[in-house]
């Protein structure tokens, strides 16, 4: 065996760790040990290897000793690889020649006893110098990258990452499934914590958003399906049919007053109603009627017809068909947002039942100036004004046996501003909220919440509630104030429900079309939950505003600046570099059975139609090695973590030789 | 048919007009109910509460004569009793230390009876076979309500009733819950089919004071005058209930929630059998309406239509 073992001068660096290493296992007695170890040509020990003078030291040695390899016996290669293959880089080595031994947290960290750490720390160095010498030079794959940006969803982190990357000189398009962009934020009244007209501050980055010459609004739009990888997706987008040419309608709204098809209005939360034809608001952008198929009496004039009759502009077209059609981009920003938890889930809170429990949103409507009650705080049952309402902070919050067990993060401080806000519509009115605890920590939050105890009087009680139901006219809240620790009964108008923040109700599908991952409650995983926020785990995809967890304007507006930033860095470069250890396919070996094209989660494996066996396509391939580990042939092989290499580790890593 | 009932103690002493009740009505829908031999009380509340071994082997005890008996269904019709028996079931099914000690309760059993009686028998451990089901349960699911309504000799129509669930039927929801907690609707849907009106209100969730008729009267008295209220604001001419004990409590505490309450004139309170007795044609005389502290006899009547003015 010792004969046929390839020829290579290797380098060992231990590394301390200060005490993170050194102190469980004997660094010195393992640099020792392994000086005179087949392959190793040079063995020491230092105190962090990773630090500059130590970088130093690796780039000297390599110069020095003409070392061909070098084994860096440390922490995780998550950690330092990059860094250490920067630094052989340096000294003119090819950085696939750097092996990382994990004696940190695979050694000194789970071990106590300290000759058996230093045992195993052996094992491990050993193995990978079986490894090191048979790894070969590798050069990164180059890439190309398309420098055109898809948001998906046009809220104002949508709005927020186009307009950004935009700015930065490159196109984007977004893709919006509502007739008109603006999110939820174009629904909400006021803002905390200063109480600006929430409408005001958005529709300007809405018309900002139609004028720029480098965006592309694609309302009424959405994406079928992404295939392609970093810098070059290709992206399905279906064009709903919306029966009006948008270029020639002139919002006369003829069309409107002659539809006999009433239906619930879904911008003012079903407070009001609308008509089958249609416009959302009146600051809808793109501004154009809609017609809203599934009301429509029938798309065949025969049956109505009213509209198109009335019609000057002749802009109504019931031919219009869906359409769908394919976009190039190098890079994808997804900002679908949020939906609220449904009244459904808490039964004991009567939202379905009583019409006057309503959620945050719907009150957003009723205090906005441009709602249902023209800025009227009105209960919906009756149009009367309330004289008491009372807010349920955490409903369906925080609550691990039932609900959701997250915060929900917003409603503490928007349950503030409606209380607030309901108090200066309604200056001899009673607002009792009822909260966990009040969690303000942003700027300006803490004195916001303050200013609604103490200027507005607004009364706080702190504990849940337990019950809501109806008797005669008014609502009774069953609770408990857990500071006196008795039950509290309140007679109420109106109740708000602070509804818990729950996934936007087409995510698991989007998901499915995107394949990018998710936590359990469907919000979208960020590849690091510290260091990189607003990247996917998936290269090439971003995250901005509530798709990715509650989070409110500002920080929504900060994250999609931050994902554009990124989406700035990939496009500024000229090509990728993509790395190489993918898994290739000897083309003697494969017999073409197809199970890895089935095992490869990133659609980086196909069959050759011509020669009938699988072919990678080397930049989609992220060298996962489902391929490598499903093959029965062994025709896939994962370059430097061959079948060959892993079972020297073996041999290495279990021989009985002794050097300790 | 035949299939194995528990009554219980307050069904067997104090209620009997429920009990007989529930057995005409059954027999009317081709069901016998047989009681297992030598059943005892299921310990109420107590067994839960404490959480000692012993005191879950009284219902586990009743569950097990139920199997030897060859019996796999075991119905009652007192929430309470419903809550013990499935509790305790969950109980020896679930956790294998509380399997192991209330079994070698049981065995002890058998050796005492067999020197009593002079032989002995083999043990064979219970593990939970048995499957405890409340009446609307096994109606809805056994009988089905098709065969209800092809049975119904009597015109319940205008009759407004409000279906009274207590806690028992409900909670915990993972133990013992026949329905959503928080949005139930099996005893609603079991009223229109004996063809009735169900009155919604709030407080059909709510707790009638439970034992605490003993040990803090006031209490009971006031959770119960509650729900009376509430039934009647919400235009129910009277209350229907699934538990003696609610019964008990909601009915018999009608004089002391008058000396309370001012504003109380008093509900009738229902056992669900015995309008599923009147509705299936059982003799006014069998449903024991004289034994009522509020009668609720106006109610009855042969009449198609029973108009009532409260």
């Amino acid at each position: 065996m010792k004969d046929k073992e390839p020829k290579k001068r290797i380098g060992l660096f231990v590394c301390h760790c200060g005490i993170n290493i050194a102190g469980v296992v004997d660094v010195e007695k393992v640099a020792n040990l392994m000086k005179d170890y087949p392959g190793v040509s040079f063995s020491t020990n230092y105190v962090y290897v990773c630090s500059d003078p130590g970088q130093q030291m690796i780039i000297d040695t390599i110069k020095e000793k003409k070392l061909d390899a070098i084994i860096v016996a440390a922490c995780s290669p998550t950690l330092h690889e990059k860094t250490f293959q920067e630094a052989a880089k340096l000294a003119g080595l090819n950085p696939y020649q750097i092996e990382i031994a994990n004696i940190r947290e695979q050694d000194s960290w789970v071990h106590s006893d300290k000759d058996k750490a230093t045992r195993k720390a052996v094992k491990i160095i050993k193995a990978h110098v079986a490894k090191a010498l048979r790894n070969e030079s590798l050069q990164p794959i180059k890439v190309d990258v398309k420098k055109r940006a898809l948001i998906i969803g046009g809220g104002v982190a949508g709005l927020q990452a186009a307009l950004d990357i935009a700015e930065h000189g490159y196109q984007v398009l977004v893709v919006e499934k509502n007739p008109s962009i603006g999110g939820k934020m174009i629904q909400l009244s006021e803002t905390f914590p200063t109480l600006d007209c929430s409408q005001c501050i958005m529709t300007p980055k809405m018309v900002e958003a139609s004028r720029h010459p480098n965006i592309k609004l694609l309302t009424y739009h959405e994406v079928e399906s992404v295939s392609g990888f970093v810098g070059n997706f290709k992206v399905r987008i279906k064009k709903k049919p919306r029966y009006v040419d948008e270029k020639l309608c002139n919002l006369c709204a003829e069309c409107e007053k002659v539809c006999p098809q009433v239906v619930p209005d879904e911008f003012n939360m079903g407070l009001s109603f609308r008509k089958a034809i249609y416009m959302p608001f009146p600051q809808a952008v793109p501004g154009t009627y809609t017609l809203d198929e599934k009301n429509c009496l029938g798309l065949l004039p025969v049956r109505c017809g009213k509209c198109k009759d009335v019609c000057e502009k002749k802009a109504i077209d019931y031919d219009m068909k869906e359409v769908i059609f394919e976009e190039e981009v190098g890079a994808i920003v997804v900002a679908t947002g949020y939906d609220l938890y449904t009244m459904q889930a808490i039964g004991e809170y009567g939202g379905e039942k009583y019409e006057d429990v309503i959620n945050g949103l719907e009150f957003e409507r009723i205090l906005s100036a441009s709602g249902p009650t023209g800025g009227v705080v009105r209960r919906p049952s009756d149009g009367k004004i309330p004289k008491h309402v009372v807010f349920v902070q955490c409903t369906g919050s925080r609550d691990t046996e039932k609900h959701n067990p997250y915060c929900s993060k917003i409603c503490c401080m928007y349950t503030a501003k409606h209380a607030m806000l309901y108090k200066h519509r309604v200056p001899d009115g009673q607002a009792t909220i009822f909260y966990i605890d009040v969690r303000a920590g942003g700027k300006g939050f803490d004195e916001f919440y303050q200013r609604a105890i103490e200027e507005d009087r607004v009364l706080y009680i702190r504990g849940k509630v337990s019950k809501i139901f109806k008797e005669g006219d008014k609502l009774i809240v069953w609770g408990v104030d857990t500071l006196t620790g008795k039950k509290v009964e309140v007679e109420a108008d109106m109740v708000v429900l602070a509804m818990a923040m729950v996934k936007a109700d087409g995510i698991p599908d989007l998901l499915r079309k995107l394949k990018i991952q998710s936590d359990i409650h469907g919000f979208l995983s960020e590849a690091h939950p510290k260091l990189r926020p607003v990247e996917s785990l998936n290269s090439g995809f971003y995250l901005a505003g509530c798709a990715h967890g509650p989070k409110d304007i500002p920080e929504a507006v900060a994250q999609a600046s931050a994902a554009a930033a990124k989406v700035g860095d990939l496009f500024a470069q000229k090509e990728l570099l993509h790395e190489p250890t993918i898994v290739t396919v000897n083309d003697e070996l494969c017999s073409g059975c197809a199970i890895c094209i089935t095992m490869c989660p990133y659609q980086a494996r196909s069959l050759d139609p011509e020669k009938g066996i699988a072919v990678v396509n080397e930049v989609l391939c992220e060298g996962c090695g489902a391929c490598a580990a499903a093959c029965p042939s062994g025709a896939a092989q994962q370059r430097n973590q061959t079948d060959e290499q892993i079972f020297s580790m073996l041999t290495a890593m279990l021989s009985e030789e002794e050097h300790v | 048919m035949k299939v194995h009932y528990y009554p219980g103690c307050t069904l067997k002493e104090k209620t009997t007009n429920l009990d007989n009740s529930t057995r005409e009505a059954m027999k009317r829908l081709d069901v016998e109910l047989v009681e297992p031999e030598g059943w005892t009380c299921c310990g109420a509340e107590y067994p839960l509460t404490e959480e000692k071994i012993v005191g879950l082997a009284a219902p586990i005890r009743v569950l097990r004569q139920v199997r030897e008996e060859s019996g796999d269904v075991l119905i009652t019709t007192c929430s309470f009793c419903y809550a013990v028996l499935k509790r305790a079931n969950k109980a020896v099914r679930e956790d294998p230390l509380k399997h192991k000690r209330i079994n070698a309760y049981l065995k002890d059993d058998i050796k005492i009876n067999a020197l009593t009686k002079e032989k002995t028998t083999g043990f064979t451990e219970y593990n939970g076979e048995v499957k405890v089901l409340h009446l609307l349960e096994y109606l809805r699911d056994a009988v089905g309500y098709p065969k209800i309504r092809s049975r119904l000799k009597r015109d319940l129509k205008g009759l407004k009733i409000a279906p009274y669930y207590g806690c028992r039927l409900l909670r915990p929801q993972k133990e013992v819950g026949i329905d959503e907690p928080d949005n139930p609707h099996i005893f609603e849907e079991f009223l229109e089919v004996l063809g009735c009106a169900s009155v919604d209100f709030p407080f059909k969730q709510e707790c009638c004071g439970s034992y605490l008729s003993v040990s803090l009267p006031d209490a009971a008295t006031e959770a119960s005058y509650q729900i009376l209220r509430s039934a009647g604001l919400n235009g129910a001419q009277a209350i229907a209930v699934s538990c003696p004990l609610c019964f008990y409590n909601m009915d018999r505490r009608q004089d002391r929630i008058r000396e309370k309450f001012m504003d109380f004139t008093g509900l009738p309170v229902l056992f669900f059998t015995q309008l599923m007795a009147w509705a299936l044609g059982v003799e006014k005389k069998v449903l024991g309406l004289d034994q009522h502290f509020y009668p609720p006899d106006h109610l009855f009547r042969e009449e198609k239509k029973a108009e009532v003015v409260l």
